[in-house]
């Protein structure tokens, strides 16, 4: 009897402490579980704040010392992750002159020809959908400060227009360029063309290649 | 304000759980609008991105220098490669608008998205940029949580109820936030202008030959039209980027904001533009009005049809039940 009694004593002080282990190792987890949710809110707050605030330094037009600063600490995350942005079309200043460039090319046989990179104002509404990107990477072109891509367009320009037997030889690219004055009563008179060479490049037989 | 009603704010705004219908929307939308992108650019893809284009990858990272997310730095210099990029990024499109294998495809989108921004930059216009930036935060929202094949499979295999799980928006907020900083900042930036102030900023832009789209009236072109165009455009955009936060003006910015795009889209020719930057106003719109809106077409689509024929689909309306209850959360 008094051994009976001593393994019930036993079985229930086991199964008091199997229980207390196991309720133990609950409210850890549970514990766990809340440590990890609460870990994972203050991430996504974090997440948050921080793109907020790097979005709002990175893209307002503000003249302040704070700007530059903000804008060089998120710089290399922004231009990884692709988050950089500019919202400033037609401003400040809308563009304010009709352009367009040209290529003069000269081949080896010594004959010329103008080749007119892509305009929009010369293709049907079909056309402009799908080369509406040349509008852009024209306009880019022209710019003083990415003259570096200039080199690479007049490659391209001199491939698309040579043969084996006829290569492209010098490519000249030219900007025209027609400004939009308004005359006193708001009517506009088109200017006339103005002409201004923004590369002369002599083409390499491994650039035809 | 105190600092407690500024964390209430902030909870609120960003984790108050609500309906994904609006961003499960902008999802279809988002993937419809990166699928056009990609077809309207196929015919020159390889001139744009291919080894032997406009420009060169070595001249595309010297122009762009610093560490970027380009997989065209890693995949093999070749045309079949650049090729395959095409075929990968308009297949993730496509299942990212069914919504199969949601989060997964949204990551390949954005990661392919970038990729070709960052070869080159010089043929993105402000569009693209929003669907690449609108992609970055549709990674970390339940766009799948709605309207997608992921939810059917999740209901089939008795995973999910069929009535649709309320959410927490931060992400969707942080998509709408970024369009009112794109609308906010364009204004700023305008009114450092002379011609903005003047109200002669129109003038340019509709006699630039390269955005003539359709024909515009005469009457368009008189200087005191312009001079209200300018100044209403930049009422709109302050409009759009500061007061659509406030709730009695939303619907109605929203709706004036529509027109706007719709007028820009009539005129200038920016292709796909308008579309990418309205796609996201399904945002704004709060879900159960969304789907008050899609029973009303619903409506008014079976009402049509049935003064032919009596239809089944309508036997829910008979027995009381609101359509589209299954995209109802509450």
């Amino acid at each position: 009897m008094t051994m009976q009694t001593t393994t019930h004593k036993r079985a229930d002080i086991l199964a008091r402490d199997e229980f207390a282990l196991w309720y133990q190792a609950d409210a850890a987890s549970e514990r766990m579980v809340s440590f990890a949710q609460k870990a994972k809110r203050l991430a996504v707050h974090l997440f948050v704040a921080s793109h907020l605030v790097a979005i709002a330094f990175w893209c307002v037009p503000v003249d302040s010392p704070l700007i530059p600063l903000c804008r060089d600490l998120v710089r290399p995350y922004f231009l990884w992750a692709g988050l950089f942005q500019s919202w400033d079309m037609f401003a400040p200043i809308p563009k304010g002159a009709n352009a367009y460039i040209e290529a003069t090319l000269r081949y080896q046989d010594g004959s010329q020809k103008t080749w007119t990179f892509p305009r929009m104002e010369q293709m049907s509404r079909k056309e402009k959908l799908f080369k509406e990107r040349y509008r852009k990477f024209a306009d880019y072109l022209q710019r003083d400060e990415l003259d570096e891509l200039l080199p690479d367009a007049a490659r391209h320009i001199a491939r698309l227009n040579s043969s084996p037997g006829h290569p492209v030889r010098t490519v000249i690219l030219v900007r025209r360029i027609s400004f939009i004055v308004p005359r006193g009563n708001g009517v506009y008179v088109p200017e006339p063309w103005d002409s201004h060479i923004l590369l002369g490049y002599g083409v390499r037989p491994e650039d035809l290649k | 304000m105190s600092l407690r009603s500024l964390v209430k704010f902030w909870n609120e705004f960003f984790f108050a759980e609500q309906s994904p219908v609006p961003i499960a929307l902008f999802r279809i939308l988002y993937g419809i609008l990166v699928i056009a992108t990609l077809v309207l650019l196929h015919s020159d893809w390889l001139d744009w991105y291919g080894v032997d284009g406009w420009l060169s990858l070595p001249t595309a990272s010297r122009l762009e220098p610093g560490h970027r997310l380009n997989l065209f730095t890693v995949i093999p210099q070749s045309n079949a490669w650049v090729e395959a990029v095409f075929w990968a990024v308009l297949a993730s499109s496509v299942l990212l608008m069914l919504g199969l294998f949601t989060r997964m495809n949204s990551i390949v989108v954005f990661v392919f998205l970038t990729s070709l921004h960052q070869r080159n930059l010089y043929i993105t216009h402000g569009g693209d940029t929003f669907l690449r930036l609108a992609g970055f935060f549709l990674i970390f929202a339940p766009a799948g949580a709605a309207l997608s094949l992921d939810r059917m499979i999740r209901i089939r295999r008795g995973i999910e109820s069929p009535s649709v799980q309320a959410r927490s928006p931060w992400a969707q907020r942080m998509i709408q936030l970024q369009l009112s900083f794109l609308y906010l900042v364009t204004f700023l930036s305008k009114i450092k202008g002379a011609p903005w102030l003047q109200g002669t900023a129109l003038f340019y832009i509709y006699h630039l030959d390269e955005f003539r789209r359709f024909p515009l009236p005469g009457w368009f072109f008189r200087p005191a039209v312009l001079k209200l165009g300018s100044w209403s455009a930049l009422a709109l955009e302050f409009s759009l980027g500061v007061l659509i936060w406030v709730k009695e003006f939303r619907y109605i910015l929203l709706a004036l904001g529509l027109l706007f795009h719709l007028w820009l889209e009539y005129s200038l020719n920016i292709p796909l533009f308008q579309w990418d930057i309205l796609s996201a106003y399904i945002l704004f719109i709060d879900g159960d009005d969304l789907v008050d809106s899609l029973s009303g077409v619903r409506r008014r689509v079976f009402g049509a049809l049935s003064a032919f024929r009596s239809n089944p689909a309508l036997k829910h309306r008979k027995s009381g039940q609101p359509p589209f209850r299954w995209l109802r959360y509450r």
